[in-house]
């Protein structure tokens, strides 16, 4: 491509932004944020067989905005027991081990890692399309007989590089009195993701098929990959139908049906009805988790 | 929609019970179409059952020889042993198998048809495509070969994460602390002394007071007391009231008597159903039986006679090697082809640790039948190879007729048993008399050479 001298002032500010991004994933110069202790132990939590809700108690408690989220999605509508949950270890025993882990690694990353002063809602949104990404994942492995924990893991972390390109781009901007605006840092997001989540992931060593998924997930990629766990293939579809929770002009059931990913699952019309079934509880714990 | 294509023969579902019968149709020329419903061919059998379970259980052994050398080899097995580092040979293993199959289903000539079967006339079957695109194909005759899968018993909440299946028990990712087994077939077997094996403490539950029942006692004793060594119980006789998850860390049995087991995962092996729900058989004339099998005749012929039926859907033996000769039989007796003589003495094999096989009478069906028996037995920590090779708790039993002369039936456990099996299996297709295992030679030193020490412990034993 022949950049013209007629280039536009935004074009011009995404293209000195995209340099400076592009140089700092080539030469490795990325200023990568250190994952949180919470977090850290959490997923080694969340993938040992010996952990146990003791454990993991004390881990959230040591959080206490953690725990005070815990105790708070326990009790919403999406999740709320009979009784209601009035201790963290309550919260714990019903959320349940699996969800409780990629449920307090994403609140200790989403609140501790990426500084986005000016950007939390766009933010947000990203969470809300990540988590609804884990809970779809989760119920097209469950459909698939696959895993349905690494499924909910990689959904959650899929996109985990474009909160980290919000962070570097506003870090890059930090002396400028004007921040990008929000079209400008999602084109650069939408270019550079996978790049800069795949770096994140390796740098945090994420479980392989978490990798894999984060970097294999969009269409035509996962093919790639080669977990028998499916991350990736599991991830793009669940990622398509998240994207129409938190996007209304996002395409519609039809146009999923008609989705490649949908036919490499061989899923059926029954098992897409199955799944768009779905969307209300899984928007209902969307909110309650992020809200 | 068109109108229908026409074929001489179509073979509904690719395991290997339709495998078997789309490549013997298209061997004798015919036209053949070969309908799957998943992405791949080969059926439960390659990506379910079979293949993985047998991939899973070889990977085991050999972790568990490692651990065995350690004397020679400086080897620790990681604590955090992840089960998709087996998986991983398991899932290259699957795929290669199934690239082969489908190789030779295009070698044959065979058309494949992605998608779901229903009979839309007693000739006709609609297809649809997964994206909903109807097909609709006809034959003068066609072979139902749509395998099973497991069943769900509906006090049992399987949700594929916590309480898994025997399909959603290979998707696990990490070995779990605990497994409770619901089950005491041979599924159920198989996965509990392989799981036992690597470490998980399992404990089987079944309401029969010993797993295996179908076979010889001394054989299930000798599998009961190595899956002990590994750790594992057997809970016989037990009646199940609830099993939960709770929502946290565990799965809670309660049992009639009052007790609880709690594990940190469940595998519920309960038996299998046959899939026949999306076919519409009524519209051919057909009627499932009481328990949702589809009846044949012993040509795998079924009631309306241009259709059989063949595998897992007519129910037992529900083995993959009876299958494929049901699938090849039931075109043969279709295109009046000579297929040789019915098979006799079908060796059932069991892929437990250590491996348990059978063929030919019991010692009990020997009584009943010839109004007695003489039983000659040898175990493998008298017979030098299996010194050699550490497999000392191992038994093979030739059962005779009263005057121990005739061979009537072979049981064997320990490693390599399925194999060894078909040595006695040509013997008694060919009626063989138990002194010719006496007079002969076998290799020295190997496992057959159990045949000769067990010929001999007959032969003293005969009256003078």
């Amino acid at each position: 491509m022949t950049l013209t001298s007629t280039a536009s002032p935004q074009q011009a500010e995404i293209d000195a932004l995209r340099s400076r991004i592009t140089t700092q994933l080539e030469q490795d110069t990325l200023n990568l944020p250190l994952l949180p202790v919470v977090a850290t132990q959490v997923l080694q939590l969340s993938g040992d067989p010996n952990a146990d809700v003791t454990k993991l108690s004390t881990l959230i408690q040591q959080d206490q905005a953690l725990a005070a989220q815990i105790l708070r999605i326990a009790n919403s509508p999406a999740y709320a027991s009979r009784s209601p949950i009035v201790s963290l270890q309550q919260a714990i025993a019903w959320l349940g081990m699996n969800m409780l882990a990629g449920l307090a690694f994403s609140v200790s990353v989403q609140s501790g890692v990426f500084k986005v002063k000016g950007y939390e809602k766009e933010v947000q949104t990203l969470w809300h399309q990540a988590l609804a990404t884990g809970l779809y994942g989760k119920e097209i492995a469950r459909r698939k007989r696959h895993n349905v924990e690494n499924a909910f893991l990689c959904g959650i972390l899929h996109t985990i590089g474009k909160p980290l390109l919000i962070h570097l781009m506003l870090q890059n901007n930090e002396h400028s009195s004007d921040q990008p605006s929000w079209t400008i840092m999602d084109s650069i997001i939408q270019e550079f993701s996978i790049v800069a989540g795949t770096k994140l992931a390796k740098a945090w060593q994420l479980p392989e098929p978490v990798q894999e998924a984060i970097g294999f997930y969009p269409d035509g990629a996962y093919d790639l990959a080669t977990s028998p766990t499916k991350g990736a293939m599991i991830t793009c579809l669940a990622d398509h139908l998240a994207t129409a929770i938190v996007d209304p002009t996002a395409p519609d059931e039809e146009a999923m049906r008609a989705l490649q990913v949908v036919q490499d699952l061989n899923f059926y019309p029954e098992d897409m009805d199955a799944i768009f079934e779905l969307k209300d509880t899984i928007q209902q714990s969307v909110s309650s988790f992020v809200a | 929609m068109s109108s229908s294509t026409s074929y001489d023969l179509i073979v509904i579902g690719s395991g290997p019970a339709g495998q078997k019968a789309a490549i013997q149709g298209a061997k004798t020329g015919k036209h053949v179409a070969l309908i799957e419903q998943t992405r791949e061919v080969g059926g439960a059998c390659v990506y379910h059952g079979t293949i993985p379970s047998k991939t899973l259980r070889e990977t085991a052994l050999k972790m568990v020889q490692f651990l065995q050398a350690t004397d020679v080899f400086d080897f620790r097995m990681r604590d955090d042993i992840k089960i998709s580092s087996l998986m991983t040979r398991l899932d290259k293993v699957v795929r290669a198998h199934g690239e082969f199959m489908k190789e030779q289903i295009n070698r044959n000539g065979i058309d494949r048809f992605h998608g779901r079967a229903q009979f839309h006339s007693a000739q006709e079957i609609l297809v649809q495509g997964l994206d909903g695109t109807p097909t609709m194909l006809s034959a003068p005759l066609l072979v139902i070969a749509t395998g099973s899968r497991p069943r769900v018993p509906d006090n049992i909440p399987i949700d594929h994460e916590n309480i898994l299946d025997s399909d959603s028990i290979l998707s696990l990712v990490y070995l779990p602390k605990s497994l409770t087994v619901l089950g005491g077939g041979v599924i159920a077997s198989e996965y509990a002394s392989i799981f036992a094996l690597l470490g998980v403490q399992v404990t089987m539950v079944d309401t029969a007071d010993r797993p295996l029942k179908f076979l010889d006692p001394e054989l299930t004793d000798q599998f009961c007391h190595a899956f002990q060594e590994t750790g594992g119980q057997y809970r016989g006789e037990q009646k199940i009231n609830t099993v939960a998850w709770d929502g946290f860390s565990k799965v809670t049995t309660s049992f009639e008597n009052g007790e609880t087991l709690e594990s940190e995962k469940m595998l519920v092996a309960l038996g299998r159903v046959a899939n026949i729900e999306h076919l519409n058989i009524q519209t051919a004339g057909l009627t499932p039986t009481s328990r949702g099998l589809i009846s044949v005749n012993d040509q795998c012929q079924t009631t309306v006679p241009h259709i059989y039926a063949v595998g897992d859907v007519i129910g037992p033996p529900s083995l993959a090697s009876c299958s494929m000769e049901q699938g090849r039989r039931a075109v043969c007796h279709a295109l009046s082809l000579d297929s040789g003589d019915a098979p006799e003495h079908i060796p059932m094999g069991i892929f437990t640790i250590p491996e348990m096989s059978s063929v030919g009478l019991s010692e009990q069906d020997a009584i009943d039948k010839y109004g007695g028996a003489l039983v000659g037995r040898a175990n493998f920590h008298e017979i030098a190879r299996g010194q050699i090779s550490g497999m000392t708790n191992g038994l093979l039993k030739l059962v005779a007729d009263a005057n121990g002369e005739k061979l009537l039936g072979v049981h064997i456990v320990g490693e390599g048993a399925t194999e060894l099996i078909h040595i006695g299996q040509m013997g008694l297709l060919h009626n063989i008399a138990i002194d010719r295992f006496v007079d002969n030679i076998f290799n020295f030193p190997t496992l057959a050479e159990a045949y000769r020490v067990a010929a001999l412990d007959i032969a003293k034993q005969r009256k003078k």
